[in-house]
Parts: structure tokens; C-alpha cells; sequence
């Protein structure tokens, strides 16, 4: 409201001093400057995150389709903007920055655009020499940020092009250190990540210079999509098969604290990538997974299998688990012993996921209870009496080929007792002939029909239980019923060898000329 | 049903405080007990001629402000709370208050008119007081009434102008009450108090003129009433007159044309002979129509065919007339004026102007400002020397490059001669044109600069002598060398130029800022300033070991400052402007050397001195330390990253101080812009100083006292907060989400007409918007539902701003990202809310059209997500 004084108008007075405009301009620059943080905080967050999980779960739309002319479009423009990138970072005059990261920010989005990115197109108008200088040290971060992401969309793409990379390497793994911005470390570990899933050479590559450590140390704070990115990426590392690199990341210190702790309390997509370096550390290297299972992995393992409903992460997570139990019998002999708790809840989550809709869920489940029930009779007991077999009785009738496959090495292995030494495994009979009652031998004799060798075998050897160990001399009427003596015959003149005298000894033993003589 | 509350009203106004906050708590409890029977008690004693005048007034002050706040949310509540009240109370307080224009008690009608537009502004928009035009108007026709009455009565209408908009009112009404106003300029008809009231009046009444301006003959009508008056006897009202031609200008600028000549004569006698308040309003009057011109030659693209508001050249027109007129009023200088930044006369407004008029007509101006500074720059009269010196300066900006380099070239030898005149306001002013040619034709970076590699080092000697100079002298040097260097900044090669004189100039700068005999602390903060621009500016790479020396130089006076002896309050005030400008530097300081990985141990070696530092500034309390402490604190979280945590425990509590401060807000905002700084330096390790921070950031939400300028970067705060945070944010949601709600309303709900209100408003719907992204993105993953049942609010929320075609841009982008973050986080939960969002298609088609990149890219981005949620 107008005062007493009227409104006179007053305008600052073109001679004026400076050191009011100044200390204004210099605190709002401060606030600014916050304000730039949030925002490519944020931005970096929303993203950075299409790629690292976007190979799968993000549609491919049909108008993302493009047509040749587009392609040819998006390389003209593709190479105008490198051609843009270097006259910015040859410019040295007033807003170089900017201009430079402008001209980035250009070459980046064309590299994003499309299913198919213009790589070759950016490569061949030398876009690698100007990213590489784009990284040199001092740079400012939006500026590496930039850079890096460029090299990210370019590692993407075919093997040759992500070769492309290589006089980048040093850069971008000398940007992952602690000196680093967060997102800029970030980025970089993208892009390295893209690379060394390219192959086993550019894999070595990286490790010799020195990739690993800096990555792993990135695993070991609690930031969200730091630590998703670097997980992501040292899983692509360590993915062998020369079980070194998963032999040295165990080692870097703190990272198996580091492991245990997003698995106990990390957000489900970032408890993913942890999961997928512990299957490989575990599928790799003895010595890690040794680490491991004294560790209190089994443990987070199987919560998270109890608690999760996210696909991604059942699978690395089982598979992690089948790994541990497979991979050193210590697991098997020390921590999930019959009667201890996590005993109980491993077999708890497996039936989970019996029960759950997923092919590779049943598939891998499947997998760690064969490893399960090849233990003690101890185990084998404690399965027999779970709600498993109901369930994986279902599946070996019904399933596809390969879950069946697993579910029979389960059956199997509950029916034989643990051997010492060579020849045919004693049977644990009450388990065969419960479980031939409901049913699972049709479902053996189909394996023995099957063109998989391993199945065959699988097949075979327990229709050899079954003609062996049914009482009363069950078992040859039982496997004639099921039709398993044409399954067999037909080993007569199959070229393995193995199988072939394994499929023509069980008839000749039990089929023979003696055969039907008592009826 | 009146209370009695005379003894209140002046109680509260007692000299002693005690007996002063007791009348304030009555009267508060009052107020709480039962608010229609306080107002209607305090229209009464206003109405009460029987009652002192001083019980009157306060009344009339808390019945104001009982209608009216400055924070949108508070004021709404007390909108809220007046249409509540009972229809026959708020009658009778509206015949009080009407009643009191007619007091004989000049305070009391004054009250009582800014009352009345108060309630005007709630009620006539929403219809509720038809008969208040009616009965005002009636004042002014009744021959009978007092003349008082009717002064009164236009101070009203014209208060009521400037509260509601003309389109609450009917054509009819807006008529009757200009014919009103315009009637009581009359000279004829009445004595100089009802005069002056009415142009005060038609000053507020302007923009209810619209259609009247539309139309020819009462257009010509009120120009003339205006002229006319203009030339009246009394000063005070060729005053308030010439403020309404200013006005004028401004709103009508495009039917001026005929009316110009008469303008000029009027204006152009103003400038030469009338008094100087009137003189004043003259000049402005052109810089008025030179602020029209540049706008229209700003809006002016080449490539767009539509055709804006016609520009009338009208400074390119009477520029022959206007320059000299103008160039006179530099020869009015003050004998002292230099000595103070706040000095307004005619010859800094002439000045000023011939500043605008340089900028709207560009290269023309040059020929007939030259001679005037030809002739007079060597006369033996230091009024001349000075006034062609200025008028120098202030035509540096709007001709081309091209024009004036030569100028300069040829002139720069003479102006450096001239930093030693033996005149003090020729060496002023001197100085001042130097740092104009510095901030103007002076960019080695895009390639041009009137200063060579040969000649920049007789200018820096010229200009390190010369801050020796008188105070004045040495501050407007100080602006000469802060232009100088910033025309280094990002100079590539170029910016080497400065670095071997680097360090003379930061130790003279520091000798300067030492310097007792100015007056006040004018050169010293200028000289920091400055100090802070040629660390800004300077070459990393090769002056970060004389930046590294200069560190511990601040740290040491710093320091030294908590040794001042503190005696009175001068004192305690001398020695924050001092920490002040010294953590003004430390924070610039700290901002350079932590941006390269080479530098940045520097900061971290003396981190824990510096906190040590910034904690003892804290400890001598005072509102402008603080601020400048809490921003190179910023600056120093940032710089540290999570070892910031270490700070945390000492520190907190004056980060609480600074959140609690309603009354500096500034230094309240400045605090919120901090927390978040600190937030992305500790992450989640900030935690543990959560639950204070959010309670009393929403407290600072809820007052009403806390300037509104704070409250869009607390919703910004949530965000980053929950950032930091992720799903630890969970337990603040209950609170924080219905406040992000309440002002998403207010929103709204704000003015379209009123600029800053609109710029308020699109800075609130941004900071709200980056408040649900930074909380969706924190539970992302983690605890997504915890957001669904604020997904739809959102969702109205968002369209709502995108049918806005005013938004700000910065706006649109929060929006479009926002909605991205809405599907990412709660992904198939709001696929059918979305499936019902018609208008998403919409915005993001119109987002994705954009020419701004980054929005596009953030669009492309939420569509992705949206695709995403709707295929799953």
C-alpha cells in the first residue's frame, strides 16, 4: 500500500559503485551454484539409469524404427557435431567451457538417440582423440560427465567399435578415484563397464591397468547408483574365465564388508548388481567363494530370496546360492546343516521358487536343491519331507526340457545314498519307492528318450535304481508299463558308447531271456 | 457487543515495555477469543471521534493488518477468516470505516481509507461490497460535503484502484470513478488538498483508464486535465502530476504521439527551471519512454513477421532537443556528491538518462555528445571537466563497437592523464569511465579489447597509483580494476596477460581494504569484491600458488577480527561488515581452489582452521556474518564432501540459528541454500540431523512472519533432503506432503496480473515440483508407495501448470521431469491414473517440440518412463 511518501520513482543512479553489484552478483552465484549441483545430481539420477538397466526392460517401440534416410541423417549430423567438438576444444576464448560441453552434450544425445547409435559415423569423424582430450585432468565435471558418457554409448556398440576405446581406458579409470565428482566416477565406471563386457581381451586389458581396485573401492560407500554402477560394472570385469580378477576383488579390503551390507540393506535394484559380481565371484574363484561361505552371505542370500519379489534379482541372487552350495562343500557340511535355522529357510525360498511363474526361477532353484540332495541323507531327508517334492514332481511332468533336466538330478539324488567309493550307489529305498509311487518314473523314461546326453545318462541310471531296487522285483513291470524298454533299445546301436552298453546292460540284465516267464 | 479496548491501544504503545507486552497479549487474546467482535471493537474506536488519536490509529493499523499480510499463505488465511465473519458485523465495520473518512481527524481518515481498500480487495472481486463505489462517489457529488471529506474520499478510490483490478469493476463504475478523480483536479472547483488527492488518485487509477485511453476525445480530456495540472502553483502537485505523465509513459506509451510536442515543452521547462522533485520526475519521464523503446527494440526479432506494439522512435525523434537538454543537467553537479552512493539529483538523473537515451538510439547519440565533451573536458572549470567526463561514460553502452573504439583509443591516454586532476569528483568520475570502458569494450575472450598486451601495463600502473587516491577515488578504481579482470575470465592464452602483475594488484587491493579514512566501509567492501573477482578470474594453473599464499592472509585477518574490542554497537556493526566481506572472500577462495583435483588439498589442509574460523564468526552473532559465513560454508561442504560430517556436531546448532532467523530472511534462505549444499556433501551421513532440520523447515513453512522469498527453497530443501536420505524421508511425509499440497493450491490461486507475484509464483511451482522429484527419486525402488497416495494430487497439479501458457520455462522442465520421476518411481501402481491423463500426451508433445535442449532431452526421457509403465 502506497505510504505517506508518495511513490516517487527512484532508479539506481548509472554511477554507482561496484561493491554492492558485486557481493549481489557473487552471492547469487553461490546460490546458483547450488542450484546447478541439485540439478545435475538429479539428472544424473534419472539418466544414468535408462542405460544400467535398460538393456533388457525398456520396449523397443515400433516407431523406433528408423529408416535409412534417418540413419543417414543421424551420421551427418553425428559427424557435424564431432566436427563441432573440435573447434570447441581447439577455442580457447571467453565460454570455451561451455562451449565445449555444449558441443558434448550435442554429440551425446545424438549417440543416445536411436536403438542403433551413429558409432561408426562418430569414430570415423575421430570423435575418440577429442573425447580423450575432453578427459584430461582439471577439467570441469560437466565437461567429463559429458565426455564419458559419450564413450559410454560408444563401448556400447559392436565389438570393433568398442576396441575404439582403447587409448580412453587410462583416462576414464584414472577418473573413477576418490578425487573424482561422484557422478563423473559414475559415468566413467559405465563406460568401463560396456567395455570389459565386451570381451576377455579388453577385460585384460583393464585389469593391467589397474581398473579393478578403484572400481571396487566405488562399491564400498552407501551411494545408491555409485555403487549400482561399479557393481555393474566390476561383474563385467571379473567375468573371467580366468578366475585372477575375482580372486583379487575379494581381496581389495573392505569389499566383502561391502558386499554384505547392500545385500542386508540395500534398495532391491542396487542389491541386484551386488548379487551378479557374487555370482561370479562364486562361480569363478575357489578361493572367493571360500571367503564367501565363512561369510555371512548365505545368510543375506537367502533373506533376500524370502523377501523379494523382483526377478532381476531372484536370479543372481539363486544362482548366487546354487554357486556357494556347488562350489565348496563346506556349505554344504558346515553351514546348512539339517536342523539349523538357515537350513530350514534355504528350503524355504527354493520352494518359493518352485512355486513362482518363472522358467529360470524353477530352473536355478531346481539346480541348488540338486546340489542340496547330493549332500548327507541328512540333507536328503530333510528334502524328502519338504514341500518340495510335491512340487518338483509336478515339474518333472509337466516343465520345459531343461527344468525337468535339474528337477531329476533333485529326484535322483534323494533316492541314492552318499557313496565312499567306486561302484553303483547304494539306494535309500523308502525315498525310490514313495516316489516311483507318485508317479516320476514316466517322467525318467522321457529323459532317456531325450537327445541330451547328460539327461540319457540321467534317465538311465534311474531306471537302473528303479529295475534294481523296487522290493518284491517291482521294478522291470514298472519301467515295461512306462514303455522303457523301447527307450532303451533304442541306445542299441547309438554312437556313445557309455550310453549305448549302459541302455543294452540294463535289458540284457533285466529284460532278458528270463524275462516274463513267471506270468 | 463492543469490547472496550481504548486502555489496550495505547497501552501497547507505552514506552515501557513491560507494560507494553502485557496491552499486546490482551490484545492478542482478544483477537484469539473471538476475532468479529475484535475487529468490529477496533472499527469502532477508529470511527470514534470522542476516542485519542493515538488509540485510533493503532486500531486502524491491526484492523489492516488483520486483512492483509505480505506472505500469500498467510494472507489467504486471512481472507479466509474475514468472509467468515457474520454478514451483519462485517456491515457494521464497513459503515464504521466509511463513516470515518468524514472524521475531523485527518490520521483517522487516512487509517481508515487504507482499510477500506483492504476489504475492497477481498470483497469487490468476489462481489460482496456493490455499494461502495456508489457511496463514495456519492462524497465527492453532494456539493455539501467538507472538503476534507472529499480529500479523504479520492484517497480512498484511489487506494481501492490500486488494490483490485479494473475488470472487478464495471465499465460504468471504472467511468464514474475517473470522472470523480479527474473532477477533483479541477482547479475551479477546488482548494489545493482535494487537488492534490485526485492526481495522487488518478496516479493509482491509471491502469483502471484502459478503455478510456482507447478512446480519443476522453484520452485527450484526461492528457489535458494532466498538463494542466502540471503547471499548477503548488509544487507538490506539478510533482505528483509529472509522476502521473511518468506513468503514463510506461502505460500508454503507444498512443502518446500526438501529445509529445506539449510533453516535451512541459518536461524540457521542468528540467531547466522547476523546482527539483519536479525536475526529477521530468527526466524521468524520458527514461521512461527510453525503458518502452528498449524493450520494444529488445522484443523486435527480425525473423519474427508479427508485427508487436508500434515503436514510436520518440527518443530518436526530439534526440536533437533531448541530448543537450540533458547534457545541461550535468553541470548541476553537488558540491560533495561523490562522497555518497545514495545521492539522487538532477545531475545523476540527467546522467542516468543520457545513459538510457545512449542504449535506445545507439550509434546517433555519439556526434552530439562528442562536442560537449570536447569543448568542456579541458576547461579550467572542474564542473566542466567532470560533466563531459560523464557524459562520456554514460554513452559508453549502446553504440556500436565501431563508433566508439576509436573514441576510446584516442581518449584513453587523456582519461589515465586525468586520474591525477587536481579535482576529486573529475578523478571520481574519471575512474568510473574506466571501469565502463573496462565492463564494455574490454573482452579479450571474444577476441576484442581496447587494452593491448603494451598498454595494460601503463593502466594497471595507473590504476595501483591511483587507488592510493581519496576514498571515493579509490573505490571507483577499485570498479575499474574489477571489469579489467574480468575480461580475463575464461580468456584462454589471454588471461595470462594479468598474471605477473597478479600479485601487485592483490596486495594494493588489500592495502585499500586496510585503509581508515574512508568514511564508511564503501572501499573496503569494494576492494574485497574486487580482490574477489581477480581470484575468480585469474589462471588456475598459473596463480594457484600466489592464491594458496592468500588464503592464510585472510584466515590471519579473519582471525584478527575477533580481536576488535567491541564497546558499542557501532563496534559489534564495524566488525561484521569486516567478517563479512572477509568470508565473502574465503568463500570465493575456497570455490577456486576446490575446483581442480590439483588445488583442492589446499582447502582440504586448512579445512579444519577455516570451520574453526567460520565457527568463532558465528559465535560474535551478527545478521551479515552469518549470511556470509553460512554461504563459504556452502562452499566448503562442497569442498569436502562427506569429511564435512566431522564439522557437523558444532556447526548444527547455528544452523538451527540461521533456519530460526524470520526476521533477516535472507539470511533464513541462505541457511536452506546451505542445507542442501550439506546434504550433497554428507548424503545419508546427514541423517542424524534430520529430524531438527525438517521440523524446523516446516515451521519456517507455517509461519507467516518469514518473508515469502524463503519458502520456494524449502520445497527445493525437501527434495534434496530426501535425496540424501532416500527412504529414511518416509517418517517427514505425513508433514511434508500436505504442506507441498496446501501450496500447490496457492499456487493456483496467485495473481497473473502482478509480475512479481507471477515470478513468485513459478519459482513456488518449480520448487514444489523438484521437492516431489528429489522424494520420488529417494524412495525409488526402495519404498515407492509410500508415495501413491499423492500420485494423483500431483498428477492434477502438473496439469494444471501445463495449461498455464505463462509458465516460466524453468518451470515447464520440473514439470515434464517430475512426471517422469512419477513413473519411474511408482512404475505400474498410476498406470491407470496415467491412462487417464489426457493432457500428458499433450505437454510432452509440446515439451518435446522445444528448442531448449535439455528440456527435450528431459522429455524424451519421461515419455520413455511413461512407455515404460504403460507396457508393463
Amino acid at each position: 500500500m502506497a505510504d505517506d511518501s508518495p511513490a516517487s520513482h527512484r532508479r539506481d543512479p548509472i554511477k554507482s559503485s561496484v561493491g554492492n553489484v558485486a557481493a549481489q552478483r557473487r552471492r547469487q552465484n553461490a546460490v546458483t551454484v547450488g542450484k546447478e549441483r541439485r540439478e545435475s545430481l538429479v539428472r544424473a539420477k534419472r539418466l544414468c539409469r535408462v542405460g544400467a538397466t535398460g538393456d533388457g526392460d525398456v520396449p523397443v517401440e515400433e516407431n523406433d524404427m528408423i529408416t535409412d534416410e534417418e540413419v543417414s541423417l543421424l551420421d551427418a549430423q553425428t559427424s557435424s557435431a564431432v566436427g563441432e567438438l573440435k573447434s570447441a576444444v581447439a577455442y580457447q576464448g571467453k565460454g570455451a567451457m561451455q562451449k565445449r560441453v555444449n558441443a558434448l552434450r550435442e554429440l551425446r544425445r545424438l549417440l543416445s538417440k536411436s536403438e542403433f547409435p551413429p558409432v561408426e559415423a562418430a569414430l570415423k569423424a575421430g570423435a575418440i582423440p577429442l573425447l580423450v582430450q575432453c578427459l584430461s585432468f582439471g577439467s570441469p565435471d560437466e565437461q567429463l560427465l559429458e565426455a564419458a558418457w559419450c564413450l559410454t554409448n560408444i563401448a556400447a556398440g559392436k565389438p570393433e567399435e568398442t576396441k575404439a576405446l582403447l587409448p580412453a581406458l587410462p583416462l576414464l579409470i584414472a577418473h573413477l578415484g576418490e578425487k573424482s565428482s561422484l557422478p563423473v566416477a559414475e559415468q566413467c565406471a559405465w563406460a568401463l563397464g560396456n567395455v570389459s563386457g565386451e570381451g576377455e581381451e579388453l577385460r585384460n586389458v583393464l585389469l593391467s591397468q589397474g581398473a579393478l581396485p578403484p572400481l571396487a573401492r566405488m562399491m564400498l560407500p552407501n551411494k545408491g547408483s555409485t555403487v549400482r554402477t561399479a557393481a555393474w560394472a566390476l561383474s563385467n570385469l571379473i567375468k573371467g574365465p580366468d578366475p585372477k580378477a575375482a580372486t583379487e576383488l575379494i581381496k581389495v579390503d573392505g569389499v566383502l564388508d561391502a558386499i554384505l551390507r547392500h545385500l542386508r540393506k540395500a534398495d532391491e535394484e542396487l542389491a541386484t548388481e551386488v548379487a551378479w559380481v557374487v555370482v561370479y565371484l562364486s562361480a569363478l574363484s575357489n578361493f572367493a567363494t571360500g571367503v564367501l561361505v565363512k561369510s555371512d552371505v548365505l545368510q543375506l542370500l537367502v533373506e533376500r530370496l524370502a523377501t523379494s519379489n523382483s526377478l532381476q534379482l531372484l536370479i543372481p541372487v539363486l544362482r548366487s546360492l546354487g554357486n556357494l552350495v556347488a562350489g565348496d562343500s563346506h556349505t554344504t557340511s558346515t553351514v546348512l546343516v539339517p536342523g539349523h535355522e538357515i537350513t530350514d529357510g534355504v528350503i524355504k525360498v527354493l520352494v518359493k521358487c518352485l512355486k513362482s511363474d518363472h522358467r529360470v526361477l524353477k530352473k536355478e532353484a531346481s539346480w541348488v536343491l540338486s546340489n542340496i540332495a547330493a549332500g548327507s541323507i541328512e540333507h536328503k531327508q530333510l528334502i524328502y519331507s519338504s514341500e518340495a517334492v510335491p512340487l518338483l514332481l509336478r515339474l518333472l511332468s509337466t516343465a520345459p526340457f531343461d527344468i525337468r533336466r535339474e528337477v531329476a538330478y533333485v529326484l535322483g539324488n534323494l533316492c541314492v545314498a552318499p557313496t565312499a567309493g567306486e561302484g553303483k550307489p547304494n539306494l535309500i529305498e523308502e525315498h525310490l519307492v514313495s516316489l516311483v509311487q507318485r508317479g516320476c518314473l514316466s517322467g525318467f523314461i522321457d529323459l532317456v528318450r531325450s537327445a541330451d546326453i547328460e539327461a540319457a545318462r540321467l534317465g538311465l541310471q534311474f531306471t537302473e535304481l528303479v529295475l534294481r531296487g523296487m522290493p518284491n522285483g517291482d521294478g522291470p513291470k514298472l519301467v515295461e508299463q512306462e514303455d522303457g524298454i523301447d527307450a532303451m533299445e533304442r541306445y542299441q546301436f547309438h554312437e556313445n558308447e557309455d550310453l549305448r552298453n549302459m541302455a543294452n546292460g540294463l535289458v540284457d540284465k533285466y529284460f532278458g531271456e528270463d524275462y516274463g516267464v513267471d506270468e | 457487543m463492543a469490547m472496550e479496548i481504548t486502555q489496550f491501544l495505547l497501552a501497547a504503545q507505552s514506552a515501557d515495555a513491560k507494560v507494553r507486552t502485557e496491552a499486546e497479549a490482551s490484545l492478542r487474546q482478544f483477537q484469539e477469543q473471538n476475532m468479529p467482535v475484535f475487529l468490529h471493537s477496533l472499527s469502532l474506536e477508529l470511527s470514534n471521534d470522542e476516542k485519542p488519536v493515538e488509540s485510533r490509529r493503532l486500531a486502524g493499523i491491526v484492523l489492516k493488518n488483520s486483512l492483509d499480510a505480505k506472505d500469500a499463505i498467510r494472507k489467504e488465511q486471512l481472507v479466509q477468516q474475514w468472509m467468515a465473519i457474520d454478514v451483519s458485523i462485517k456491515s457494521q465495520i464497513k459503515d464504521f470505516l466509511l463513516k470515518t473518512l468524514g472524521s475531523s481527524v485527518p490520521e483517522a481518515r487516512h487509517t481508515s481509507s487504507q482499510v477500506i481498500a483492504k476489504i475492497a480487495s477481498i470483497e469487490i472481486p468476489r462481489k460482496q461490497w456493490p455499494e461502495l463505489i456508489g457511496s463514495l462517489l456519492n462524497n465527492m457529488t453532494q456539493q455539501d460535503r467538507p472538503a476534507f471529506l472529499k480529500q479523504a474520499t479520492l484517497e480512498t478510490l484511489g487506494y481501492v484502484c490500486e488494490e483490485i483490478s479494473h475488470e472487478d469493476l464495471v465499465q460504468d463504475e471504472v467511468n464514474a470513478v475517473l470522472t470523480a478523480v479527474v473532477q477533483g483536479m479541477n482547479l475551479a472547483d477546488h482548494g489545493p488538498e482535494v487537488r492534490l488527492a485526485a492526481t495522487k488518485a488518478l496516479y493509482n487509477a491509471l491502469e483502471f483508464a484502459q478503455t478510456n485511453f482507447e478512446n480519443e476525445m476522453e484520452r485527450n480530456y484526461i492528457m489535458k486535465v494532466v498538463c494542466d495540472t502540471a503547471m499548477s502553483e503548488e509544487v507538490e502537485i506539478r510533482q505528483a502530476a509529472f509522476e502521473c505523465l511518468v506513468a503514463i509513459a510506461s502505460a500508454y506509451y503507444e498512443v502518446l504521439e500526438p501529445y509529445m510536442q506539449t510533453l516535451f515543452q512541459l518536461t524540457s521547462n521542468a528540467v531547466k527551471g522547476d523546482e527539483e522533485t519536479v525536475a526529477l520526475q521530468a527526466i524521468e519521464f524520458w527514461s521512461s519512454i527510453c525503458d518502452e523503446e528498449i524493450e520494444l527494440q529488445e522484443f523486435e526479432s527480425p525473423e519474427s513477421g508479427d508485427s508487436g506494439p508500434p515503436h514510436s522512435c520518440f527518443i530518436e525523434k526530439a534526440l536533437s532537443s533531448l541530448v543537450p537538454l540533458l547534457l545541461e543537467t550535468l553541470l548541476k553537479q553537488e558540491e560533495d556528491q561523490d562522497q555518497d552512493d545514495t545521492i539522487w539529483n538532477i545531475s545523476m538523473a540527467g546522467g542516468t538518462c543520457l545513459g538510457l537515451v545512449s542504449r535506445t538510439v545507439g550509434d546517433a547519440i555519439v556526434p552530439l555528445v562528442m562536442p560537449f565533451v570536447e569543448s568542456n573536458i579541458v576547461k579550467p572549470d572542474w564542473r566542466c571537466r567532470e560533466a563531459a567526463t560523464y557524459a562520456f561514460g554514460s554513452i559508453l553502452e549502446g553504440p556500436t563497437v565501431d563508433k566508439l573504439s576509436p573514441l576510446v583509443q584516442a581518449g584513453l591516454e587523456f582519461l589515465l592523464n586525468a586520474m591525477k586532476d587536481g579535482n576529486n569528483h573529475v578523478k571520481d568520475t574519471t575512474a568510473w569511465t574506466l571501469s565502463r570502458i573496462f565492463e564494455l569494450l574490454h573482452s579479450p575472450a571474444t577476441g576484442f579489447s581496447v587494452i593491448s598486451p603494451e598498454n595494460l601495463k601503463r593502466v594497471l600502473v595507473v590504476l595501483l597509483e591511483s587507488i592510493k587516491d581519496a576514498p571515493n577515488v579509490a573505490e571507483k578504481v577499485c570498479g575499474a580494476i574489477y571489469y579489467l579482470v574480468q575480461g580475463y575470465e575464461d580468456a584462454g592464452p589471454s588471461s595470462s596477460l594479468l598474471t605477473p602483475y597478479l600479485t601487485d594488484i592483490i596486495s594494493c587491493l588489500i592495502a585499500a581494504s586496510d585503509r581508515t579514512d574512508g568514511g564508511d566501509s564503501k572501499l573496503r567492501s569494494s576492494a574485497y569484491e574486487t580482490l574477489n573477482e581477480v581470484v575468480r578470474c585469474s589462471n588456475i594453473s598459473e596463480t594457484s600458488s600466489i592464491i594458496a599464499q592468500l588464503l592464510p592472509v585472510i584466515m590471519n585477518k579473519l582471525g584478527q577480527t575477533m580481536e576488535i574490542q567491541i564497546v558499542s554497537s557501532d563496534d559489534r556493526e564495524k566488525q561484521g561488515d569486516l567478517q563479512a566481506s572477509l568470508c565473502g572472500v574465503l568463500q570465493v577462495i575456497i570455490q577456486k581452489l576446490s575446483s581442480t583435483d590439483e588445488t583442492k588439498p589446499i582447502i582440504l589442509q586448512a579445512a579444519d582452521q577455516i570451520m574453526l574460523l567460520f565457527l568463532k564468526v558465528f559465535g560474535c552473532r551478527s545478521s551479515t556474518v552469518h549470511e556470509e559465513a553460512m554461504l563459504a560454508i556452502g562452499a566448503l561442504a562442497y569442498a569436502t564432501g562427506s569429511q564435512f560430517e566431522k564439522y557437523m556436531p558444532e556447526f548444527y546448532k547455528y544452523l538451527e540459528m540461521g533456519l530460526q532467523n524470520f526476521e533477516e530472511y535472507q539470511v533464513c534462505g541462505i541457511t536452506v541454500g546451505v542445507v542442501g549444499d550439506i546434504c550433497r556433501a554428507l548424503d545419508d551421513k546427514i541423517l542424524p540431523y534430520c529430524d531438527g532440520i525438517m521440523g524446523l523447515l516446516l515451521k519456517d513453512l507455517a509461519s507467516s512472519e518469514l518473508h515469502r522469498s524463503v519458502k520456494p527453497p524449502i520445497f527445493s530443501c525437501f527434495g534434496d533432503i530426501a535425496l540424501a536420505i532416500g527412504e529414511h524421508f518416509e517418517k517427514y511425509v505425513p508433514y511434508a506432503l500436505p504442506m507441498m499440497q496446501g501450496a500447490a493450491e496457492i499456487c493456483a490461486k496467485i495473481e497473473t496480473a502482478d509480475d512479481e507475484m507471477m515470478d513468485y509464483g513459478n519459482q513456488l511451482r518449480r520448487s514444489i515440483f523438484e521437492a516431489y522429484s528429489g522424494i520420488l527419486q529417494g524412495f525409488k525402488s526402495v519404498k515407492p508407495d509410500v508415495m501413491l497416495p499423492y500420485a494423483q494430487h500431483l498428477l492434477k497439479f502438473i496439469e494444471l501448470v501445463s495449461r498455464d501458457s505463462q509458465r516460466d520455462e524453468s518451470v515447464t522442465k520440473a514439470a515434464v521431469a517430475v512426471m517422469g520421476d512419477l513413473a519411474d518411481a511408482l512404475g505400474s501402481n498410476i498406470k491407470l491414473m496415467l491412462k487417464e491423463c489426457a493432457f500428458c500426451d499433450e505437454f510432452l508433445g509440446e515439451c518435446l517440440q522445444s528448442d531448449d535442449e535439455q528440456l527435450k532431452e528431459t522429455a524424451g526421457w519421461t515419455q520413455g518412463m511413461i512407455r515404460r509403465v504403460m507396457v508393463l
